[in-house]
């Protein structure tokens, strides 16, 4: 299968974020402003996307809230990345020993599940912000990452430049970011995307159980945490239209990142017709 | 050769025994860390009405006041009675609660494991056979849609549909009130929980089977089996399978537990009474007894499983070596 380029995905992706980041030029209400006389309301010419149980228009919301859904997800995904490559390249040039106690760690923080994990981390910090929530996902994040980038450093430093560099005195840090950084780069990009999704998707499903934006602060997560009461007055745009949005991003995030994860097979099967043929010109 | 096996199966239980010990220590070090009043959750709203004094004596009572370390051996000697505290919110033995609600978790998790297995498989056969032709391009977008809608959403969807507008299936709990023994009923209840399960799952699993299948056409024997005469189709399923076949073992062993411990979140939505509504709700009234309890028991499922997956895949292809989270696009579990 040939890969092409995600045109599609990427520019929606880009609209997407461009109209969250001017949010204050499409926005047609205040987001926070809640009009108790129009709860419930369904979409129509007014409320372009209706309005939620507490008044405010959703439209504008899903703008507003969608800066701080991307905030999160690019903010966590920066901590994540930047911890899991120094842990993985630390633990790459360590001795044997180091390497395996800093795996172990890796191996227990990955062994506590996800949603655990941030719940308890969650606890530490008293008041959850949009700063305290990207670095407790940002924290559940970056060990698989972790991972590739010591399998990485481990083969790149036996490299002769390597050698060479740390010879002529480069200290660890220059010998990271010179020489190693570049050539595991690719396959931290693929990972970074990935956990750009993963991020969002964890502040949504937080945000959505109740713990962690607060239903004020307005994010993907946060809008869909009022659901329970859309069911009783049964308005579907609640449900549907911020999950959309949400589902939306992460599918553009998915095939951007599978386009980067490199090419698939190009050779033919062996299975098919084309392997018979094969045969027959060899 | 014995002597090596006896020290091989010693080194994996020291490893198993030393991950546990450290995971007991992260998890109770975090909970007792976080900042919640753990008197708030046992007493309630009574806290305030109580004097200084009055309060002092109860955190005695419950072991509170006395440093870290010590409540850290005091709980974990008790653990080895099997006596892991009382829930500060049910006011019972944590055992109890977890009892009580333990088998629905199994239930929906086991079975929707089940169901992944087979039709993981299953999708990836298929997939892997009509490479490239409509049908496996069809699946693949649609296969990649599916795993990118989150799962709380794609249960409040179902719900929506299935139990709001067309009223066909119940939409929260294990059962209706007073049919506690009806299996059909559960079974009612279980299709939706269980449908959302599979379809946030399915997915990964099915194209890694369908990848590591590509792979596998793509050897030489294939084109030996092939100038023997067999057909395409038993070529895919007798040799390349078999060959696909252990990776995919360890991959579902590693899967296990963080398929049954994705259902937390659509146990929550759909209010069906296992671990995760559990879990969910001791998070929100800081009942760490229970949470650290069912941190350790998914967390103890999760390094057995990561151990059995090493030992499984090393003695059927030596060659192998068990990559567990490197794959990168992986879905986390929540």
């Amino acid at each position: 299968m040939k890969k092409r380029f995600p045109f599609f995905s990427l520019s929606v992706l880009t609209a997407i974020v461009v109209s969250c980041l001017a949010c204050s030029a499409i926005m047609t209400k205040n987001p926070l402003y809640m009009d108790l006389a129009h709860c419930n309301e369904a979409p129509g010419k007014e409320f372009l996307f209706g309005t939620d149980a507490m008044g405010r228009d959703i439209f504008s919301m899903i703008w507003y809230g969608g800066r701080i859904s991307l905030t999160i997800g690019f903010l966590a995904t920066l901590f994540s990345t930047i911890l899991a490559v120094f842990a993985g390249s630390v633990s790459g040039c360590a001795p044997a020993r180091i390497d395996g106690v800093l795996m172990g760690m890796t191996e227990l923080f990955l062994s506590v599940p996800g949603l655990l994990l941030t719940v308890f981390l969650q606890a530490v910090f008293v008041r959850t912000n949009v700063y305290s929530l990207s670095v407790v996902i940002g924290l559940t994040g970056w060990m698989s990452m972790a991972k590739v980038v010591r399998t990485e450093v481990m083969q790149l430093k036996n490299m002769d430049y390597v050698l060479a560099a740390r010879c002529l005195g480069g200290g660890f840090f220059h010998v990271l970011i010179r020489h190693l950084a570049p050539n595991f780069f690719p396959s931290v990009l693929f990972m970074a995307v990935m956990n750009v999704r993963n991020a969002i998707v964890a502040e949504a499903t937080l945000s959505f159980m109740g713990l962690g934006l607060p239903v004020e602060e307005v994010s993907w997560g946060s809008m869909l945490s009022l659901s329970e009461n859309a069911f009783l007055s049964g308005s579907w745009w609640i449900i549907l239209i911020p999950g959309a949005f949400l589902t939306g991003t992460l599918l553009c995030l998915t095939n951007l990142g599978n386009y980067m994860r490199g090419s698939a097979n190009k050779r033919h099967s062996n299975l098919g017709r084309q392997g018979i043929l094969k045969i027959k010109k060899r | 050769m014995r002597k090596l096996c006896i020290s091989k199966i010693l080194y994996n239980m020291g490893k198993f025994a030393l991950r546990v010990f450290a995971l007991s220590v992260l998890v109770f070090l975090i909970s007792r860390l976080a900042p919640g009043d753990p008197l708030y959750a046992y007493y309630g709203e009574r806290v305030e009405k109580m004097s200084v004094a009055d309060q002092e004596q109860a955190r005695e009572r419950l072991g509170l006041h006395e440093p870290l370390f010590t409540q850290y051996a005091r709980w974990l000697q008790a653990a080895f009675h099997g006596d892991f505290g009382i829930s500060y919110q049910y006011k019972t033995d944590v055992k109890e609660v977890i009892a009580a609600r333990i088998g629905n978790t199994l239930v929906l998790g086991g079975l929707g494991f089940l169901l992944i297995f087979v039709f993981a498989l299953g999708l990836g056969l298929f997939c892997a056979w009509r490479e490239d032709r409509t049908a496996d391009r069809i699946i693949c977008r649609i296969g990649t849609v599916t795993s990118c809608v989150p799962e709380f959403w794609l249960s409040l969807l179902f719900l929506l549909v299935f139990a709001v507008w067309l009223d066909w299936l119940p939409g929260s709990g294990a059962y209706s009130v007073g049919e506690e023994g009806n299996v059909a009923d559960r079974a009612a209840h279980l299709i939706l929980p269980l449908a959302v399960v599979v379809l946030g799952h399915l997915w990964y699993y099915a194209f890694q089977v369908r990848n590591r299948l590509l792979e596998e056409v793509r050897a030489d024997y294939v084109l030996l089996a092939r100038m023997k005469g067999l057909s395409g189709r038993q070529v895919l399923f007798r040799h390349c399978l078999r060959g696909a076949l252990p990776s995919y073992l360890s991959m579902m062993a590693v899967a296990l537990p963080h398929i049954l411990g994705g259902t937390y979140v659509v146990e929550t939505v759909f209010s069906y009474p296992g671990i995760g509504t559990l879990a969910y709700e001791s998070a929100r009234y800081q009942d760490y007894n229970i949470l650290m309890v069912v941190s350790l028991l998914t967390g103890t499922l999760v390094i057995f499983c990561n151990l059995l997956a090493g030992i499984v895949s090393g003695r059927i292809d030596p060659r192998m070596r068990i990559q567990n989270g490197a794959g990168g696009g992986e879905v986390r579990n929540f």
